[in-house]
């Protein structure tokens, strides 16, 4: 734990986001939101959502005020559970726009999952997962963590990304393939 | 517990988001049954956690809080009810993943309508559930010991099995095995002789029979 004074200083999303969740607290969640927001924003940019940005960190700023007591530190970190209520939101996005009529089609809900509790693993134990998640992105060559980034992040396909990076679509592929090898092993490794 | 499983990239599309409706429905399927991939997406879902993270941040209009706040605020006085996201605290006691289709079958699998194809082979057809155009997906039931025909596919195909197993010229696939297939395979599957197979299958293109099966082409669509 002596590798990261960045988040040392961060401060504890868990316990601004349960007052949000007790006692509607309207500062916590300004803190929540002015960390978040922008970020999200700077992923629904990435993901070619321009137009949508605004709305997406809207729709997901809206349902973290209303779901904030579903959040249990047992699940994950604030980051990461913030990261699944964005990619849920985004998707369900996208398929109302291309939504021609009102349909019974399956939710997006149901095949995304944001577990609500998970007896079998302690807290403690899921935020050193974050942390060592970061750590283990960190230990990535460059060259695989921006393939990876794009890849990810940036919803791209593996020949937009070998266009964009103008470099071989087999060499794209082997990079991506390499750094998620090598993540499996430091994931099994921690055994988490 | 299962053997075959989607692979990382697959993983990783799924905890990106960026995979197609249909493929995240297989994919969900298999983490109903499997408690690695449960496990890895999870992990997957951290590096979404973490990019988040270090990712540079865009600016937001200045009033775009208060906005929000006050949007909030009125609708809350309308709807006391704070929690409206399924699901209701009814269910919280579902730990793991619940089956993405249990909400929308009108039965259990045993009591389906099913579709027959064949004295052997019977589907219930989902592809309006999921809607997403050039795929086809279905619940497939196979007799036990039933052989499949030869077929080939141009597209992909993912199949999950969800109860029975069955094997092909790759391998013997048992309940919640993730099984994959392109272009390049050609493959006639037979379900195990003890019980009936039943499975989900995910087709983004019309499967080609080989042989006289072709008449059946594209309504029989079966791994
Ligand atoms: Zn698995």
């Amino acid at each position: 734990m002596n590798d990261s004074t960045a988040t040392n200083d961060s401060p504890d999303w868990g316990a601004l986001l349960a007052r949000v969740a007790e006692h509607d607290d309207k500062a916590a969640f300004r803190a929540i939101y002015q960390h978040f927001a922008p970020r999200i924003k700077a992923y629904a940019i990435n993901q070619g959502f321009s137009q949508h940005a605004e709305v997406l960190v809207q729709e997901v700023m809206t349902s973290v005020w209303r779901n904030a007591e579903k959040y249990s530190e047992s699940l994950a970190s604030v980051s990461t559970w913030v990261f699944t209520i964005t990619r849920n939101q985004r998707i369900d996005i996208l398929r109302k726009l291309n939504r021609t009529r009102a349909e019974v089609v399956i939710e997006t809900e149901d095949l995304w999952q944001i577990p609500t509790e998970d007896t079998t693993i302690c807290s403690i134990q899921n935020l050193s997962t974050e942390k060592f998640v970061t750590a283990a992105l960190e230990k990535l060559p460059e060259e695989q963590m921006i393939a990876l980034r794009k890849v990810y992040y940036e919803g791209k396909t593996h020949e937009e990304v070998a266009e964009e990076l103008n470099i071989p679509l087999g060499t794209v592929k082997g990079r991506l393939r390499l750094s998620l090898q090598k993540l499996r092993v430091m994931f099994e490794a921690k055994e988490i | 517990m299962s053997a075959y499983h989607p692979d990382d990239m697959t993983l990783m599309n799924y905890a990106a988001g960026s995979c197609s409706i249909p493929e995240s429905l297989a994919v969900a399927m298999h983490l109903c049954f499997c408690h690695d991939c449960r496990q890895h997406v999870k992990n997957l879902n951290h590096l979404g956690g973490a990019l988040l993270e270090t990712i540079k941040p865009a600016s937001t209009d200045d009033d775009a809080f208060e906005t929000l706040m006050a949007s909030l605020e009125s609708h809350d006085h309308s709807a006391p009810v704070k929690v409206k996201m399924e699901p209701t605290p009814s269910d919280r006691s579902i730990q793991h993943f619940t089956n993405p289709l249990l909400r929308y079958l009108p039965t259990s699998l045993a009591n389906l309508p099913w579709q027959r194809q064949t004295k052997e082979i019977s589907k219930f057809d989902l592809t309006s559930l999921i809607n997403v155009k050039g795929f086809q997906i279905a619940l497939q039931k196979i007799s036990a010991g039933a052989k499949v025909p030869m077929h080939t596919h141009k597209g992909f195909e993912y199949t999950v099995i969800l109860s029975g197993g069955f094997s092909d010229e790759l391998g013997v696939y048992h309940e919640g095995d993730f099984i994959a297939r392109d272009a390049s395979h050609k493959h006639s599957p037979t379900a195990l002789q003890n019980e009936d197979c039943i499975c989900l299958t995910v087709l983004n293109a019309p499967l080609k029979f080989t042989g006289w099966y072709r008449v059946l082409n594209p309504f029989m669509a079966w791994s």
